[in-house]
């Protein structure tokens, strides 16, 4: 790492913010407010992609003609048919591409529309331009394509050998690439093989969990306009505008300043709208180039499902090693992951799972080889968590095998091997008090409002149809990229000369509200409510890039910018106010509407007249915030260094019943215990926590995605893909930590992943406890539990 | 374009029916096209833009609509039925600048994330309390087991409809936006 | 094709008259929740859609004529949910049914003659019907005719009734005072769904004796709704003992019973979960009939 001669100026504001707020009463941080599009939303006004079209008279619409094959080669492509359907406007096929046909979002490795060959059932083929939707379809029935088939791989073991990791000899889905694993990581540390010898006991598994679809509620969308001058503005239901930007103007051939990127409402992301919208964005953007009009391309919900990235299925082989004390000498793991067609996160997200692959835990020695493969199933990229809840799966429910082994209690096996502050994390990260470690206290949180103890004691007593079971879950949660990337962020405020607030940022909204934790954050700072505040929608042309609003990172990155803003804004508004009350910059206090000295109330002005007096006196009222995190460090023979800037940790236990006979689950209660360190946006951390543990609860219980030999998808639709009902949902109860992150804004840290980590897996350890067989599958459906207890009985 | 030949199975014949209803207490009357749903007519047709299409296969109930007293998912339904019929959207259910005791409890309860599903939400509430004013907590299930959430605001739905049972049976159906608690 | 022209009726001899003219080409429409899907997966192709929506008037309705219990084909599901005369324990499978049928919206549109026609396994109405011995009202231009529900299933998605014909009514013989019926379906969460496998059982019981009893499952090994008859012919005449129904459940019901197994589910657990909802529905009929 390259010496720097001094700090940047970043770091030393937000930790100067953290000390001086840090034993403050807070006056609108931690606590609940309506968000800034409440009542838009309410009041069904709120714009989603799709709506646009209100706007536009001569729209065009953008039908995707997709392959009958999940693996062939292409050996032609005839559409003159179709080209000649009255109503059809344009037919788009590979070669019309007028820039780089390509939208993957960390590898150019996917086609926008697919030339050689076809690697999944979602790939295009050609896309028909029309006026009618249905014309559009009846039309695109019409382009006939010659395939030459190829076998299908649909099991990564077909690809690798999960113990030796070897590549298996097979028909490779990326032929161009010379082999179809895509990126192995490892961590090696200390001598595991010792390790296993002098252990006095030893608990080794496989593990299974499926593909999960993100099943958001607005299905991908994208309307492109063609500009006057040459240039395309693409409205997008995305995570990522600047990437999306980077992908249009890739594709179309232009200049990144030709392509605008706006972000209105977004109905739910999930990790899903981080790459799609490369694809849906320059699909539009084609269009609307080529017809020059505006043009919608709009996904059926079938599309969606098969259409874009989906959790990675993961099968992990874990051995745990330990004294009978229950000292966890070595891990060792080997994980495969179905990468499916093409790249998408996947670069990313078997890395993140190779470091939490031990969970939050002192572990002298282990081993862990993560290898992610092409297959021909639906493509696998990010989704909340992004490889932590299928490796905590296998940790956790490895821990509680291994108390049982140990005929310890699995909450007391956990504690005994925690991380705690002053401990080295498996990369040889060590925690201290300024990265805020709160693990322990949220086990004992959750340990305590579940009556842990007796009830674990009492639920193995229950005989009869229906049993009862409780569980625990532990994980720790890297924030932000870590080594993923350049990880920065920005926001721009603005004080605007009536003294109402505007934010610039590139950071999304799609449900979380994190953005509105950053008003929240500046509100604290400046001294203003929030209801002064407007958040603009993201604009590559107008709002400053703040990386992509991914990992858990936009509070404790976006919130780090924004304190930095913040921090320069009130420094002038106390210079000013300080010329006109007479008394000292550091003696102003803010509460808008007021603004008087603490040394003396009776001084006061107002905060409209601060803001008019910094005009007059040229007096800058915006201001850049920029933040750069830390420089994550990561050996990748030894997977030792420094990962992640600070982790999130929690602990999460719950309550279940089994109705034995039929195999059915049901999910009493959860005790979410989080350590979020400080908590900026207290609504939105209760609805994160909760939003997050029903989605988990639908990947431990109902969800997954299945192809059939083919590569076909069998269930691409919401009947047979089970998402949780308001039927399914469990009482749940969200406790917190604020173990503070010194280095974050006023000392948060990341929450959107870490509330779905550990359900899952929790869930899972209070089934096994229930009807007292290993589960090592999800998801755990009746068929799954009647299979476990019939094995159980022979 | 030029048609060289009509293409086989083609037909431009698809004649527009007019049909005349009644939407949130106005009344109107369009063209629509025999094969049209409900749910295109009303959003692009009218603008009532609050209807929205999560699936178009009456799985999700981001489309629901309340018409003739029954609730209604406008993605299965043609347009050709609306003939005659009064149909209420969220659009309707309170006059300008108020909101329904629905919207109100739902902000009381800090329900909002994504907010795409809603709509159908709020729709399906009404339909519940216009029928049943007082429902239980597995009668509010029922009612909205239909509506998924992907975000997960399930529990505070269920708050909300009953909060907003209270605020009905206290005489308080509309809201000014001011009082909504910031 | 995917657009299509749609033809509204004026009446039902109107309806009639253009399924006549049209034949094939006309498919019938009640709720659109089982064929506005099939159409947009392209599992179905019409050039156009006969509207039933304007007959809903005169074909919705439950009513006890003559000894018989008549439903109009239009009823739709939450129609009949409210409908005062099946409140009557004889009729409570019926309340099962509807309750669990789909989500609200969904039960507001679709129709008895709906779940009838669609000819799918998993049609919780038709089930029902079928436990009570039920016949389908088929009437075309010049003429009528009856068919039992039992012989009105050909093959999956194929029904008896030919395409200048539309279903009016569905209709039962009035069930006598010892009588009830139980229908459960089970899926792998607790919202609404399709179910794994679905279970409907009518008994007329004198005290523990088994006077009649009918079942029917979503699916005996055929892609359609069917009867239990073997197990029927066991527990006829027996007492519905734990031990008889315990017999009935895992000795006599798989021996006529094919499952298949598919992405879903595997034909074992199909069966085993249709031996388990057998089991609590015989338990289950035999306390209505008592009225617990």
């Amino acid at each position: 790492m390259r010496a720097v001669s001094s700090i940047p100026e970043y770091y030393k504001i937000v930790e100067e913010v953290f000390e001086k707020y840090k034993d403050e009463e807070f006056l609108f941080v931690g606590r609940y407010s309506q968000r800034w599009d409440s009542i838009e939303k309410i009041k069904g006004r709120a714009l989603f992609t799709a709506d646009f079209t209100k706007l536009y008279s001569n729209l065009v619409y953008v039908h995707s003609v997709r392959t009958k094959h999940a693996h062939a080669l292409i050996k032609s492509i005839d559409v003159s048919e179709a080209s000649k359907y009255p109503g059809v406007l344009r037919i788009i096929t590979a070669k019309d591409i007028p820039g780089i046909n390509d939208v993957g979002y960390v590898i150019p490795d996917q086609p926008l529309i697919a030339d050689r060959k076809v690697r999944y059932v979602g790939d295009i083929v050609a896309l028909v331009v029309a006026e009618d939707p249905l014309v559009a379809r009846e039309a695109g029935e019409l382009i006939s394509v010659e395939y030459e088939p190829l076998t299908v791989i649909t099991n990564p073991l077909d690809v690798v050998d999960l113990m030796t990791l070897k590549e298996k000899p097979h028909v490779l889905v990326h032929d161009e690439r010379g082999s179809d694993i895509l990126v192995h990581f490892k961590i090696r540390r200390g001598d595991v093989e010792k390790a296993m010898r002098e252990a006095d006991v030893r608990v080794e598994g496989v593990y299974k969990t499926p593909f999960q679809e993100h099943a958001y509620m607005e299905p991908e969308a994208s309307i492109a306009i063609p500009e006057p001058d040459g240039s395309v503005t693409v409205i997008a239901s995305t995570q990522c505008p600047f990437d999306v930007r980077r992908a249009v103007a890739k594709v179309l051939g232009l200049t990144l300043n030709k392509v605008r990127i706006v972000v209105p409402a977004v109905g739910g992301g999930f990790g899903g709208k981080e790459d799609v919208a490369n694809e849906v964005a320059a699909k539009a953007a084609l269009a609307a180039v080529f017809t020059g009009r505006p043009a919608l391309a709009l996904h059926t919900r079938e599309e969606s499902i098969i259409g874009h990235s989906k959790r990675h299925p993961a099968i992990a082989w874990y051995r745990h090693a330990a004294k009978r004390d229950g000292t966890l000498l070595a891990v060792e793991a080997n994980v495969v992951m179905d990468g499916g067609a093409y790249a998408s996160l996947g670069p990313f997200v078997p890395w993140r799972a190779t470091v939490h692959a031990t969970g939050p835990y002192k572990v002298q020695s282990a081993r862990v080889d993560v290898v992610r493969v092409y297959t021909n199933n639906v493509y696998a990229g990010a989704f909340r968590g992004f490889g932590n809840p299928q490796v905590i799966f296998a940790v956790e429910r490895q821990m509680d095998r291994l108390a049982e082994e140990l005929g310890m209690d699995p909450v007391k096996l956990r504690l005994k091997n925690i991380l705690r502050v002053g401990d080295e994390t498996v990369h040889g990260q060590k925690l201290t008090e300024e990265h805020g470690v709160g693990l322990e206290e949220a086990v004992m949180k959750a340990v305590e409002a579940s009556n842990w103890f007796e009830l674990r004691r009492k639920y193995s007593e229950i005989t009869g149809p229906v049993r009862k079971g409780i569980g625990i879950a532990l994980f720790y949660h890297g924030n932000s990229i870590g080594v993923e990337g350049a990880d920065y962020s920005s926001v721009t405020l603005i004080i605007n000369r009536d003294g109402s607030v505007t934010i610039r940022t590139g950071l999304t909204e799609f449900g979380q509200g994190s953005t509105w934790g950053l008003a929240l954050i500046a509100a604290e700072i400046l001294g203003v409510p929030p209801s002064y505040f407007k958040i603009e929608n993201p604009d590559t042309s107008a709002t400053p890039d703040a990386g992509p609003t991914v990992a858990s990172r936009a509070t404790v990155m976006g919130g780090a910018a924004t304190v930095v803003a913040a921090y320069k804004l009130r420094k002038r508004l106390n210079e000013v106010a300080s010329q006109i009350l007479g008394c000292d910059p550091d003696d102003i206090v803010i509460r808008a509407p007021e603004v008087y000295c603490s040394s003396d109330p009776n001084r006061k002005t107002r905060w409209a007249d601060v803001i008019e007096q910094s005009f007059w006196l040229g007096v800058p009222l915006q201001e850049f915030g920029y933040y750069r995190a830390p420089r994550a460090l990561w050996d990748e023979e030894t997977g030792q260094g420094a990962p992640y800037i600070t982790y999130t940790f929690g602990a999460v236990v719950a309550d279940v019943e089994v109705d034995v006979e039929t195999g059915l689950v049901r999910v009493n209660k959860l005790y979410t215990a989080y350590d979020i360190g400080k908590v900026i946006n207290r609504m939105g951390a209760e609805l994160n926590a909760e939003g997050g543990a029903i989605q988990a609860l639908g990947y431990a219980l109902m969800e997954e995605l299945i192809h059939d030999k083919e590569g076909r998808v069998s269930n691409p639709n919401l009947s047979t893909y089970y998402i949780p009902t308001i039927k399914d949902v469990p009482e749940i109860i969200p406790l917190w930590v604020e173990a503070r992150y010194r280095k974050g804004p006023l000392g948060a840290k990341g929450f959107g992943e870490p509330s779905f980590n550990a359900v899952a897996a929790a869930i899972a350890n209070a089934v096994a406890h229930a009807i007292k067989t290993n589960v090592a599958e999800l998801p755990i459906t009746p068929e799954r539990v009647y299979m476990m207890l019939k094995s159980r009985q022979t | 374009m030029s048609r060289v030949s009509t293409p086989r199975g083609y037909r431009d014949t698809y004649r527009d029916i007019e049909v005349s209803f009644k939407v949130n207490g106005r009344e109107v009357r369009v063209k629509v096209k025999p094969y049209e749903r409900l749910l295109d007519v009303l959003r692009n047709k009218l603008g009532l833009l609050s209807v929205k299409e999560g699936c178009g296969r009456g799985e999700c109930g981001a489309c629901v609509v309340i018409m003739n007293g029954k609730l209604i998912p406008t993605c299965l339904t043609l347009a050709v039925r609306a003939e005659g019929s009064e149909i209420l959207t969220l659009e309707g259910i309170a006059p300008e600048g108020k909101l329904h005791a629905i919207q109100k409890a739902l902000l009381d309860t800090y329900a909002m994330q994504c907010g795409f599903c809603f709509p159908g939400v709020i729709m399906a509430s009404k339909y519940l309390l216009d029928k049943n004013p007082d429902p239980t907590e597995e009668e509010i299930k029922d009612a909205l087991d239909g509506n998924l959430c992907r975000c997960g605001s399930y529990l505070r739905f269920i708050k909300a409809v009953k909060l907003a049972s209270k605020y009905i049976k206290e005489g308080k159906v509309f809201f000014d936006e001011s009082e909504v608690m910031r | 094709m995917f657009r299509f022209d749609t033809y509204v009726p004026r009446n039902l001899r109107d309806a009639l008259e253009a399924s006549r003219i049209y034949g094939e080409e006309l498919l019938p429409i009640a709720g659109g929740t089982d064929l506005m899907v099939l159409y947009r997966q392209g599992l179905v192709k019409f050039r156009m859609l006969l509207d039933l929506w304007p007959l809903r008037n005169s074909l919705s309705y439950v009513r006890l004529e003559e000894g018989l219990v008549k439903i109009g084909a239009l009823t739709t599901i939450d129609v009949l949910e409210s409908s005062e005369l099946l409140k009557d324990k004889r009729f409570a499978g019926f309340r099962d049914a509807c309750r669990k049928f789909a989500s609200p919206f969904i039960k507001s549109v679709a129709t008895v003659g709906g779940n009838i026609g669609a000819a799918h396994p998993l049609s919780d109405i038709a089930i029902t019907l079928l436990t009570y011995d039920a016949s389908v009202r088929l009437k075309s231009l010049e003429s009528e005719r009856v068919i039992p529900l039992k012989n009105f299933y050909l093959d999956k998605r194929k029904t008896i009734r030919k395409s200048d014909e539309l279903i009016t009514e569905v209709f039962f013989n009035e069930p006598p005072s010892n009588a009830s019926s139980v229908f459960i379906k089970l899926d792998r969460r607790f919202g609404h769904g399709m179910g794994y496998a679905a279970v409907s059982v009518y008994a007329e019981l004198d005290g523990e004796l088994v006077e009649e009893v009918r079942i029917a499952f979503d699916s005996m090994g055929r892609a359609f709704p069917e009867r239990a008859l073997i197990t029927e012919g066991f527990l006829k005449n027996r007492e519905l003992s734990e031990d008889n129904i315990s017999r009935a459940v895992y000795e006599v019901l798989p021996s006529e019973m094919r499952r298949i197994s598919d992405y879903r589910a595997s034909a074992e657990y199909r069966l085993y979960i249709s031996q388990v909802l057998l089991k609590r529905a015989l338990l289950e009929v035999s306390k209505r009939v008592r009225g617990e």
